[in-house]
């Protein structure tokens, strides 16, 4: 599941930071960057990315909105507002609208930057794990309940075998159960770390 | 009241002189003085009136005996003889007395058989005042007979008597005495209420006056003493009574009318009143045509106003005239008097001096008592008078008092509301102060937000720069960290290769290795482009700082020649992403004019202001931005010697435009059409304060969809400037 690179898109209206901040961080993560926030919408479309920066004073759109913009089709990426000058509507708005995950300013600290892109990624992962966690625990719920269907079935049947074939399958089904657990309660444990 | 009726007062002699005078008359008239009281008297009338003396011996049997003390014939136009017997044995100096002056002619004849011995004329008719009581001679011979012949329009009454010849003198003076006591107080009467008269003015006081006149005269008239005064006129002798009878009838109804005020009081009586005038008028008529028994009859009738006046008095008392009461007690004994006059002239009562006084003395106390009603009346009337002065006067005292009160009420109301209106004022006032304090407030807020809006605008503008200086800074330094270490890795190995040492190639190679995994040709580009965006940023910081240095001080008042080109560039500038990037701005700025004596910092806010507006304007019509277009141009005014006398900034977008309500008011304070809360409406006004404060003139053309242009003209004459400078 976990991937080595961490892919981050970055969207301003000024090229100079784009070009700026790819020559930061290209050494550790993928960077992406674009102008135009339609070219930025495009590009989430086609490619998964952990984190994604935006500047807030764009011409057309602010980076609040964009966020706002992008939140339903791709919730589980982090979102980093960047900005030269935040006043208070533009911050209440970022949390509020955007549910932006971090908040920079410009000039950015480097090293601050990689940290929070860092801890987006993990952030974006945790969220996606959960998500297939989540999955993962209803399908075997579903098993669960066809294995039951089937044992139903089995005893409808009849037969002089019946009594004997029920009881091997709900020891197995007990079994199964039992080993979900572990890994349910492991995981559990390793979320709330 | 405080004073005393003065006529009441002036009346008190007159009645003390009254009394002595009734006092008087008790003494002194004389009483009975009929010494023979067996005269004997026959008559017979002659209607046609012409038998004589002589012929009279034959008519002795139509003689009638004449009974009582004043044998009364009435009325009538026939000659009445009389034989008067039973004088005979009286004394030589006995008369025959008929004590009755009124009748108008009385003709004596001493008669022996047909022969007519001697005649004496007498009565009123002959005018003479020795005939006031006409007495007779006794014939000399008892044998003799003594005739009377009487006519007379007035009744017939015959009072004979034998007296004494010196008490017929006496009795004539002691008439003559009374007559003239009488006269006096009547006199007295008349004189003072003839001085009332005149002085009051009062017109029942003259018709009072004629009352006394008329009625004394009646009183003379009756005793005889008329003829004093007319006697040569045989006429008025005879009609004298009658007229003064009439005259008097008259005088007492119109002053009984002014007094009783009929036409007031008593309307329907006036009828009666005027019923009974008639009937004096027409007895003078009579009088005069020649008929005086007539006269006296209708006189007579007319004698019907007293009860008349009477009844009214007392009716009018009932209705409220207190004068009336005097009014009527003189009335009523004015009426006793006649009715005593009258009882007496029947035999009824005792004819005696006594009782012939009765008429004289009520008389007097009628006139008397008239005049205290009259003065009463007056004190009324002036009471009612004072009374009503005094009411007008209370009146115009209260009236004064309450204009007085209301002029006090007023003038407390006028300072009351002059109060209410000062304290109004001052409320006002404060509101006023708090009000323009409020827009102080809420000009300083609105110039603080854009200059916070600028700071965030210069804020941003300066941090992308510094942020990629410095990131490239950080970037570079890694990247040429990279490539020292390939140019390391490089000059060993030719170091080794140089020096032939072994392992040279394979220094060279890994070498070429790093260069190869750096990505060395990168690494060149990546820096050439990191230094262009270090150089990039350094120059737009230092642009943009520069703007701000031409902004000058941003809330100064300062006046600094400024360029105006400069100041549209920076406030471009500084303006940033919220004009570039939203919108083509054009700008054209004409070289060479000259600079501007200027607030420069509330100058760039005008341009940066408008400039905005105008951006937003285009974004609000065209969503694509190539079509978005702001123009913005600075031009110089020339004279017409060629001298640039003003500046002109245009900034004309093709955006939305205004309405021309819109237009008019965009200037208004507090007027705005953007959303609650995302305008105060303040900008425009601020803006337009500050171009009034350079003197400049705004020019707004606009027009729905098409787009607005601001047309801002500067004046470049020092005179302004200096002004500017001033203030």
């Amino acid at each position: 599941m976990a991937e080595d690179i961490i892919r981050v898109l970055y969207l301003d209206d000024e090229e100079p930071n784009l070009f700026s901040f790819k020559a930061a961080f290209r050494r550790q993560f993928e960077i992406h960057t674009c102008v135009e926030p339609h070219q930025a919408v495009r590009l989430l479309d086609e490619h998964e990315f952990h984190v994604v920066l935006s500047d807030q004073r764009m011409p057309r759109i602010s980076g609040v909105e964009f966020f706002e913009l992008i939140m339903p089709d791709h919730p589980d990426v982090s979102r980093v507002l960047v900005t030269g000058y935040a006043d208070t509507d533009a911050v209440v708005d970022a949390i509020n609208k955007g549910q932006v995950y971090r908040f920079v300013s410009k000039p950015w600290n480097e090293e601050e930057l990689r940290n929070v892109i860092e801890a987006g990624y993990q952030l974006n992962r945790s969220r996606v794990r959960n998500a297939a966690q989540g999955s993962e625990v209803l399908a075997m719920l579903e098993g669960l309940a066809s294995d039951v269907t089937g044992l139903v079935g089995r005893l409808a049947e009849g037969g002089p075998d019946a009594a004997a074939d029920v009881e091997s399958a709900l020891r197995d089904l007990k079994e199964k159960v039992l080993q979900e657990r572990q890994r349910y309660a492991s995981w559990m444990d390793k979320t709330a770390q | 009241m405080g004073k005393s009726p003065p006529y009441g007062r002036v009346n008190l002699p007159l009645w003390v002189c009254f009394l002595g005078c009734v006092a008087f008359f008790s003494g002194c008239i004389p009483h009975s003085e009929r010494t023979v009281d067996a005269l004997l008297l026959e008559s017979f009338a002659d209607p046609t009136g012409f038998v004589r003396p002589e012929q009279v011996h034959f008519k002795e049997r139509q003689l009638e005996r004449l009974t009582g003390d004043r044998p009364n014939l009435g009325s009538t136009d026939a000659a009445v003889w009389i034989r008067v017997s039973g004088w005979q044995g009286a004394p030589r100096n006995a008369r025959v007395v008929l004590d009755n002056p009124t009748l108008d002619s009385v003709d004596a004849f001493i008669l022996d058989g047909t022969r007519v011995l001697g005649t004496v004329e007498s009565g009123a008719a002959h005018g003479r005042s020795s005939d006031l009581i006409p007495s007779f001679a006794l014939p000399l011979n008892e044998a003799h007979e003594l005739w009377f012949r009487v006519r007379s329009s007035k009744p017939i009454l015959l009072p004979f008597s034998l007296t004494q010849v010196d008490r017929v003198e006496k009795m004539r003076d002691l008439r003559d005495l009374a007559a003239a006591v009488y006269s006096g107080m009547v006199l007295a009467i008349l004189i003072y209420n003839m001085f009332l008269a005149f002085s009051t003015g009062q017109r029942t006081y003259f018709s009072y006056i004629f009352v006394v006149l008329t009625v004394g005269l009646v009183q003379w008239s009756f005793n005889g003493y008329d003829r004093l005064i007319w006697g040569q006129y045989s006429w008025m002798a005879v009609n004298g009574l009658v007229l003064m009878g009439a005259l008097s009838g008259l005088a007492a109804l119109v002053f009984a009318r002014h007094f009783l005020e009929v036409r007031r009081h008593t309307p329907r009586w006036n009828r009666l009143i005027q019923v009974l005038l008639g009937v004096y008028g027409a007895a003078l008529i009579s009088a005069f045509v020649g008929q005086p028994r007539l006269a006296y009859n209708l006189v007579n009738l007319g004698a019907l106003s007293a009860p008349a006046i009477l009844v009214l008095s007392a009716v009018s008392w009932r209705k409220g005239n207190t004068s009336a009461l005097w009014f009527l007690v003189a009335w009523t004994i004015f009426l006793i008097a006649v009715t005593m006059q009258a009882l007496r002239d029947f035999g009824v009562v005792a004819s005696t001096q006594m009782t012939a006084a009765f008429m004289p003395i009520g008389t007097v106390l009628e006139m008397l008592l008239l005049s205290f009603a009259l003065g009463d009346r007056i004190n009324v009337l002036k009471r009612s008078s004072d009374q009503a002065n005094a009411k007008a006067l209370a009146a115009s005292l209260e009236n004064e008092r309450i204009v007085k009160e209301q002029n006090a009420e007023l003038e407390a109301r006028v300072r009351l509301r002059t109060e209410d209106l000062a304290k109004a004022n001052r409320g006002l006032t404060n509101a006023l102060d708090d009000l323009k304090g409020a827009q102080d407030q809420l000009i300083q807020n609105e110039k603080l937000a854009s200059l916070g809006q600028m700071t965030a605008g210069i804020a941003h503008e300066l941090n992308n720069p510094i942020n990629y200086v410095q990131s490239n800074a950080t970037s570079l330094r890694r990247d040429l960290e990279e490539l020292i270490e390939i140019v390391n890795a490089h000059s060993l190995a030719l170091e080794a290769l140089s020096e032939g040492s072994p392992g040279a190639m394979e220094m060279v190679t890994s070498a070429r290795e790093k260069a190869r995994s750096l990505d060395l040709g990168f690494l060149i580009e990546e820096s050439r482009q990191l230094i262009q965006g270090i150089l990039d940023g350094a120059d737009r910081t230092a642009h943009i700082v520069g703007g701000l240095r031409v902004f000058g001080r941003m809330d100064g008042d300062k006046l600094v020649a400024a360029s105006l080109a400069e100041l549209l560039e920076a406030s471009i500038t500084v303006l940033g992403n919220r004009a570039r990037n939203r919108a083509r701005i054009a700008v054209e700025l004409e070289e060479g004019v000259p600079d501007l004596w200027c607030q420069s910092g509330k100058l760039s806010q005008v341009f940066m202001n408008i400039i905005v507006n105008a951006v937003q304007a285009t974004e609000s019509r065209w969503p694509e931005m190539e079509d978005r277009v702001v123009e913005v141009a600075l031009t110089g005014v020339k004279d017409d010697d060629g001298k640039c006398e003003a500046l002109q900034v245009v900034v004309r977008d093709n955006g939305t435009g205004m309405d021309e309500l819109t237009r008019q008011r965009i200037f208004d304070p507090f007027y705005t059409t953007k959303d609650v809360g995302k305008g105060t409406g303040l900008g425009l006004s601020i803006v337009k304060g500050i171009l009034d404060d350079h003197n400049a003139q705004v020019v707004v053309e606009s027009e729905t969809d098409a787009g607005t242009s601001f047309t801002l003209t500067f004046p470049l004459n020092a005179d302004a400037s200096a002004e500017s400078e001033a203030a």
